[in-house]
């Protein structure tokens, strides 16, 4: 019985499906484990080597590690919501509640994608005291640094983008508040400073740019749903890229 | 000076210690029961999420009025919003489902030539639904109808077809309309 599982599983793993995928053998040696991140994508994203002291838990928190967890739970999460929401002022809401009450699992999705994105913001406003404390956005990584304040920035877009989209009353007021600052935008913003001098009308200025129109209506609930759903995923998805590139080349920054 | 243990307790604790599951193998247990548990429940939920538990779709039991809404012959305003079309003969009532039995498109009724003709592949059936010509495989369905026992009115269930076998005859493929005029799929009036 042994002798013919043995034999099955050398059939398996000599068949070229097999070992196209499995380029090396079991990462038990020096040269394996240096194969498996150099042949994995995923994992040569992160240092093939990395220092004794920046693996200690109480250095890092793994709190950037924890803020692209969250991004994946929430890209995972909000393609499935997807599936049942469709940005009409009509029935906007509508479909919220049956994610709620009627879609089987709908409720625990919505849920995973609300607290996940709060979970996101708010641990990459830790990630960033973090780094701020140790002193890790010093040069050589000042650059990276520069890119995390993007993708903070980027963070707070996506939660506030997505804070329009279940079109209750919470949602219209808080984007009628947050988009009244961007009409006080200086210069592009109508009533900014030097709105008015550079020609800025209610319907020219950015704000309307931004929402499509006069007031939070269907355009701005189709704008806020395409920027949420693939515009600004994309956007962070390249400045994670080079997030973690820069981390793998910079190495990681080590305890004080 | 601690006396060594010896005796039947001994032995008997020694064989119960060597069927032991080892702690390093109770917890490689655990944790991978667990992980595969979470990653089963987590695809469960996701593959059954994919159902939906409400539709937005037209019924497929619906009232079209009385009997004596319609006239003698084919009925073709019914054919956009319900997809049916309601055709009297000297017996009684019954309703065809507007699908072409080649690929699903909708055919259209020619009130001259008293034919269905499909404007995907030429299809052409009788009013009692025989192909006629073209490359339909079977004669169109007829749908269950009743008379609704308080209003009168009457009630088309959609889902449910009438699709006998049909004979390929010099005509066409038909079936004898004598078997075909029984309830649920025919109205005596």
């Amino acid at each position: 019985m042994t002798g013919l599982i043995e034999k099955l599983r050398q059939q398996i793993v000599s068949t070229q499906v097999w070992r196209s995928i499995f380029r090396h053998g079991y990462p038990d040696t020096d040269l394996n484990r240096a194969l498996v991140m150099f042949s994995n994508v995923i994992l040569h994203l992160h240092p093939v080597r990395v220092k004794r002291g920046a693996l200690k838990i109480r250095y890092t928190w793994c709190l950037g590690g924890l803020t692209f967890f969250m991004f994946i739970i929430l890209t995972i999460t909000g393609v499935f919501l997807m599936f049942y929401y469709v940005p009409d002022t009509r029935r906007a809401y509508n479909d919220i509640k049956d994610l709620q009450y009627v879609v089987y699992f709908g409720n625990l999705m919505r849920d995973m994608h609300r607290w996940a994105a709060h979970a996101m913001v708010f641990l990459v406003w830790l990630h960033m005291t973090r780094v701020f404390l140790t002193g890790a956005y010093k040069p050589p990584r000042e650059f990276n640094w520069i890119v995390g304040v993007m993708l903070l920035v980027l963070t707070l877009i996506l939660s506030w983008t997505g804070y329009l989209l279940p079109w209750d009353q919470l949602a219209l007021w808080a984007i009628t508040v947050g988009s009244k600052m961007a009409e006080a935008t200086p210069v592009i913003g109508v009533s900014g400073p030097f709105g008015l001098q550079m020609g800025m009308r209610p319907d020219n200025d950015i704000r309307f740019m931004l929402l499509g129109g006069t007031v939070v209506g269907q355009s701005a609930l189709l704008r806020f749903y395409v920027l949420h759903c693939v515009g600004l995923p994309l956007l962070a998805g390249v400045f994670m890229a080079v997030h973690f590139w820069r981390i793998r080349k910079d190495g990681f920054s080590g305890p004080l | 000076m601690s006396a060594t243990p010896v005796g039947p307790d001994h032995d008997a604790q020694q064989r119960l210690k060597a069927q032991e599951m080892s702690r390093r193998r109770f917890f490689a247990l655990v944790g991978w029961g667990g992980f595969l548990a979470s990653m089963g429940g987590a695809a469960f939920g996701s593959f059954r999420f994919m159902f939906p538990e409400v539709l937005y779709e037209p019924p497929t039991v619906f009232k079209i009025g009385k009997p004596t809404d319609y006239g003698m012959g084919v009925t073709d305003t019914l054919k956009k919003e319900r997809q049916i079309w309601v055709v009297r003969n000297e017996k009684g009532l019954y309703v065809l489902v507007a699908i072409c039995r080649h690929l699903g498109c909708t055919p259209n009724w020619f009130q001259d030539q008293q034919r269905f003709r499909c404007p995907c592949h030429g299809s052409i059936y009788d009013i009692a639904g025989n192909v006629r010509g073209g490359p339909a495989p079977r004669t169109l369905w007829r749908a269950a109808v009743s008379l609704d026992p308080v209003d009168g009115q009457v009630v088309v269930n959609f889902i449910q077809r009438q699709d006998p076998d049909p004979k390929s005859t010099a005509e066409g493929l038909t079936v004898a309309e004598e078997g075909r005029e029984v309830a649920p799929f025919f109205v005596k009036t």
